[in-house]
């Protein structure tokens, strides 16, 4: 049957040209009609934008050595949807084989990262480099398997620098900036929570940079074409004005004490080292911190996260009573050679027993040895010729009451009560003149900061009225330190800072003296209502034309005198030794 | 020998070599392109296919034509008496791959030889082909043509459900095209064959829409033309309303029991269908493939210098994806002038069979027309994401050597009955 054969032979023909006609109609229509959507598709697949995080800023001390840098690690990483995807000669699979991972262990940590919601999946942090060769070797192999390298912030001297150089955490999801910021956070940066770290954030931080990169199917470099968008700028170092060897030194001399102790250089304000005890290492943060560590260290009953520099308050005791006696000079109610009725160990003030530190009494004081001995009776009666507000004056002007302008966050203010103050807190017909006598020995509602007391007998012992804390060395000084005097008779101050010296001679403070060096001091025992009084110590050295001031508070530690001078005594013998030979530093 | 299109029979032997030996070039040109690595800076990045593919490839090629024209020459009454011994030895080795063969991606197709793979559904197609021409051929006189067709049915459902088995659905859909062109040709009418067949297709298309489509417009199209068709054909009001509401029937019930489904058991099904959709994350192979053919546009990105191959996003290069190459970096004319190379042996075959004398040679060269048509239509249709992915080689062009002796082997078969068309 030809003729059947022939209209076979049609039909068959024409269901073929059917056929390739809407094949080739499909692909004209998706290499001409559609051909740019396909190839910037094509563009979009092979360029990679990347961001280059810029080094973080080194943290220098004032010597040039290093305190905290930036090391580098390899992560080996997975894309998420490797975990649902493990079953046998998965990618997975052989990755825990050729890396010889712990298969449960590892698989279990994997889902607690997928359930955190990260969009990929740490397998082994901080590689080694065979591990890192597998990867290399057979990137074919393991689709989307990327070894990441990450910087991780390493604080070289560990807890010694804890409070001062703060801590850098992870960026929270409130912090992280739009998709299409370039200068946003992303996910994993690196962000300052704490002290220097915190406050000279944007300085440390730089810019990151941009640059597109070719990249074939399993998101290797190909390393050709790569456009440059924006170049990275580092993140600048940050010079402290602290000592490592001094800071050193001053956490040795505080041994296992909870306090703090701080050292300025005068008459620059520059800080050379603080201590807050306990402290905390920073370096726990930045290796990913367990909860449970966190936990502990939250829960310590010591608060090492405490930064006692700013912002613990305590009473200033006895120290305080050099305000009194500028106050009393400066109003012309006492002068050095004043006495008033003996000490007897308290005194009556209606029908309240005020008490003398020393129970048996001093006898018969005059300002100047009451200020040596520290003598309260002679100071309640001080007090009472002396109103309030003029105490409150010299007060601040000696730096108390008020933020030292230190960078810290969260810096307390203290308090230095007023007539108005106390007509706030108790009304005007609530309180008494009784205050006055708490008031003058630096008791009652008096708070200041370990940091607001340097400060204080730094402007005593250099007549400076400006003289503030600095912890960072500025690259470009703006304006030199004010030379504004204090306002207090040059006279005035010369009797304090020549008591002061005889306190550490002859006094309370003996414990602090140095060999060859004249030291100025005041020793503190404040109560505290909370149990064991804190003892104070506060000093600067040489006491003609001095270099230092240093101010100890040891938490519950009983008599300054007795456990806060020593420190001091400690830090600034091994300064002064330093200083005559750099070599030797031991205190 | 003129060099014009044959017009008579004995003419234009050489057209079939002539294409075969233009899709070599071809298949060894784009290989080479594929096994290059790119240039960066510092080092030549490892294009992942290595240049030894090529070399193989060579190899198959000077095989392929010593196979070619070994059949060609082979005296055709020879090959109808061993077709019998052949089938029943490639049916054989079908049921042993289900059995002995290693599972390679959820699937047991092939037989591990060391130097090559033996995959029995390649050689299957061939005497397939043939013992449909065979029986067919055996019962051309006869008026009464439902007993043959029976027997074709349960011939071609035999290896064709082993080789869902394994599973393969792509291969298993060749000798469904194979028997029904067959029958075709056989002399069952095609309005039967298509009211048979067309709730199938109904569900088939119904599918389609679902799946790969996304919309019922496919499976409405699908409706038009039955119901065009139909009205065209025979006038029968009551069969053809029959047949239109077993169409639609098919078509909704396959839909709302797939609607019905959990995704985990849609996954499930889809997977099973093609057991690599899940490697790098579903239609990942058929993104970047779509990506290479539409990013090379009317010239392409000219030779050696497509991205998406050479920096290895396409899946499959030199093998079920070689077409992407093509596209990406000759374009639109190079696609072409590779389809025009397929559609001269496709209508050159065509010819052929219409030529034939003897019914044995007429059916084998419109076996193999459908598998030409078979396997180029349905692998480009997979390159350009018209349809699912499923392993499906381009003949002749892609890497291999079941691909090539098979191709060869139907080639051999198809000029053997082209250079004896007058015999009778």
């Amino acid at each position: 049957m030809p003729h059947t054969r022939a209209l076979q032979a049609r039909i068959l023909r024409a269901a073929i040209l059917l056929l390739f006609g809407v094949i080739v109609v499909n692909l004209l229509v998706m290499q001409v009609v559609k051909h740019d959507e396909y190839e910037s598709q094509s563009l979009e697949n092979r360029q990679l934008r990347q961001r280059i995080l810029a080094p973080r800023g080194r943290i220098l001390d004032r010597d040039g050595r290093l305190l905290a840098d930036n090391v580098y690690i390899a992560d080996i990483t997975v894309p998420n949807r490797c975990l649902g995807q493990a079953g046998p000669d998965s990618t997975l699979d052989k990755l825990l084989t050729w890396l010889r991972l712990p298969r449960y262990e590892t698989l279990d940590r994997l889902a607690g990262e997928q359930a955190a919601g990260r969009p990929r999946l740490t397998l082994v942090a901080n590689a080694a480099m065979p591990q890192i060769a597998v990867i290399e070797e057979r990137g074919r192999e393991l689709p989307g398997v990327k070894v990441v390298t990450r910087s991780r912030r390493r604080y070289l001297d560990g807890p010694l620098f804890g409070h001062v150089i703060g801590y850098v955490g992870e960026t929270l999801p409130g912090e992280i900036g739009a998709e299409d910021d370039p200068d946003g956070y992303k996910p994993g940066d690196w962000i300052g929570r704490d002290g220097i770290e915190a406050v000279h954030e944007e300085r440390l931080r730089g810019q990151a940079g941009y640059t597109l990169q070719e990249v074939n199917a399993v998101g290797r470099v190909v390393g050709r074409r790569d456009v440059e968008l924006r170049p990275v700028r580092s993140g600048q170092d940050v010079v402290l004005t602290l000592s490592q060897a001094l800071q050193d030194t001053l956490g040795a001399a505080m041994g296992e004490n909870r306090g703090c102790a701080v050292a300025l250089a005068l008459p620059s304000g520059e800080v050379l080292a603080a201590v807050s005890a306990p402290s905390y290492d920073p370096n726990v943060f930045t290796a990913r911190i367990s909860t449970k560590d966190w936990q502990a260290l939250q829960s310590d009953p010591g608060h090492p996260f405490l930064n006692r520099l700013t912002q613990a308050t305590y009473p200033p005791g006895s120290p305080y009573k050099i305000v009194t006696s500028l106050t009393a000079l400066q109003n012309g109610v006492a002068n050095p050679a004043t006495a008033f009725a003996p000490c007897g160990g308290s005194y009556q003030l209606g029908n309240r027993s005020f008490r003398c530190w020393k129970r048996e009494g001093h006898g018969g004081v005059d300002h100047t040895s009451a200020l040596i001995h520290s003598c309260d009776v002679f100071y309640y009666q001080l007090g009472l010729r002396l109103n309030l507000d003029q105490l409150a004056v010299t007060a601040r002007l000696l730096g108390l009451g008020a933020s030292t302008g230190s960078p810290f966050r969260g810096e307390a203010a203290g308090n230095v009560p007023d007539t108005a103050w106390y007509d706030r807190k108790f009304g005007s017909q609530g309180w008494s003149r009784g205050v006055m006598l708490n008031n003058a020995i630096g008791q009652g509602e008096l708070l200041v900061t370990p940091l607001q007391m340097a400060v204080l007998t730094g402007r005593v012992a250099t007549g400076l009225a400006d003289l503030s804390p600095v912890f960072v060395r500025d690259p470009a000084p703006t304006s030199s330190p004010g030379q504004r005097a204090l306002p207090f008779g040059a006279a005035h101050l010369d009797w304090v800072r020549r008591t002061m010296r005889q306190v550490v001679d002859m006094g309370t403070g003996t414990r602090a003296r140095v060999r060859s060096i004249e030291v100025a001091g005041k020793t503190g025992t404040a109560e505290n209502p909370h149990g064991e009084d804190h003892a104070w110590f506060v000093c600067f050295a040489p006491a003609i034309l001095p270099e230092v001031a240093v101010v100890v508070i040891l938490e519950n530690g009983g008599h300054g005198g007795a456990v806060a001078a020593p420190v001091a005594g400690r830090w600034l013998n091994a300064y002064f030794a330093q200083k005559e030979s750099p070599e030797v530093v031991a205190p | 020998m003129k060099l014009a299109w044959p017009r008579n029979p004995g003419e234009g032997g050489w057209v079939i070599p002539a294409a075969y030996a233009g899709l070599c070039l071809f298949s060894l040109a784009t290989l080479w392109s594929v096994t290059e690595g790119i240039h960066g800076p510092y080092e030549i990045m490892d294009p992942g296919v290595p240049k030894s593919i090529f070399w193989r490839q060579v190899v198959w090629v000077v095989i392929g034509w010593s196979v070619l024209l070994t059949v060609r020459n082979l005296p055709l009454p020879w090959i109808e008496q061993g077709t019998p011994v052949f089938y029943l030895l490639c049916v054989l080795l079908l049921a042993i791959v289900l059995v002995a063969a290693p599972v390679v991606q959820g699937a047991r197709r092939w037989f591990d030889l060391g130097p090559m793979r033996l995959q029995p559904s390649e050689p299957a197609k061939i005497a397939v082909i043939l013992i449909l021409a065979r029986l067919l051929a055996a019962f051309h006189a006869q008026e009464k043509r439902l007993v043959p067709v029976l027997l074709s049915l349960l011939l071609t459902g035999l290896p064709l459900l082993l080789v869902m088995r394994e599973p393969d659905l792509g291969t298993s859909l060749v000798f469904a095209a194979i028997w029904i062109v067959a029958v075709f040709w056989y002399g069952l009418s095609w309005v039967l064959l298509l009211s048979l067949a067309s709730p199938l297709l109904s569900a088939v298309f119904s599918f389609y829409a679902e799946t790969v489509a996304g919309s019922p417009w496919p499976w409405g199209l699908y409706l038009l033309v039955l119901l065009a068709a139909l009205t065209r054909a025979r006038f029968r009001l009551l069969e053809n309303l029959g047949l239109m509401a077993a169409n639609i029937v098919t078509g909704l019930v396959t839909s709302f029991f797939w609607e019905g489904l959990h995704t985990y058991q849609q996954e499930r099904i889809l997977t099973f269908f093609d057991p690599a959709r899940d490697q790098f994350g579903s239609g990942y192979q058929a993104i970047q493939s779509k990506v290479a053919i539409g990013s090379g546009g009317l010239f392409g990105t000219s030779y050696l210098q497509g991205t998406q191959k050479g920096l290895a996003f396409l899946p499959e290069r030199h093998t079920d994806f070689i077409f992407s190459v093509v596209g990406e970096e000759l374009g639109f004319i190079g696609a072409m002038l590779l389809v025009g190379l397929y559609l001269v042996i496709i209508l050159r075959g065509l010819q052929i069979a219409l030529e034939a004398r003897r019914p044995f040679s007429s059916l084998l060269a419109v076996g193999v027309v459908t598998y030409f048509t078979f396997h180029v239509a349905v692998n480009i249709c997979i390159t350009t994401g018209l349809m699912p992915v499923t392993g499906l080689p381009l003949p002749v062009m892609s890497y291999g050597g079941s691909n090539m002796l098979t191709s060869a082997i139907m080639l051999g078969l198809l000029t053997n009955v082209g250079s004896r068309s007058f015999e009778t």
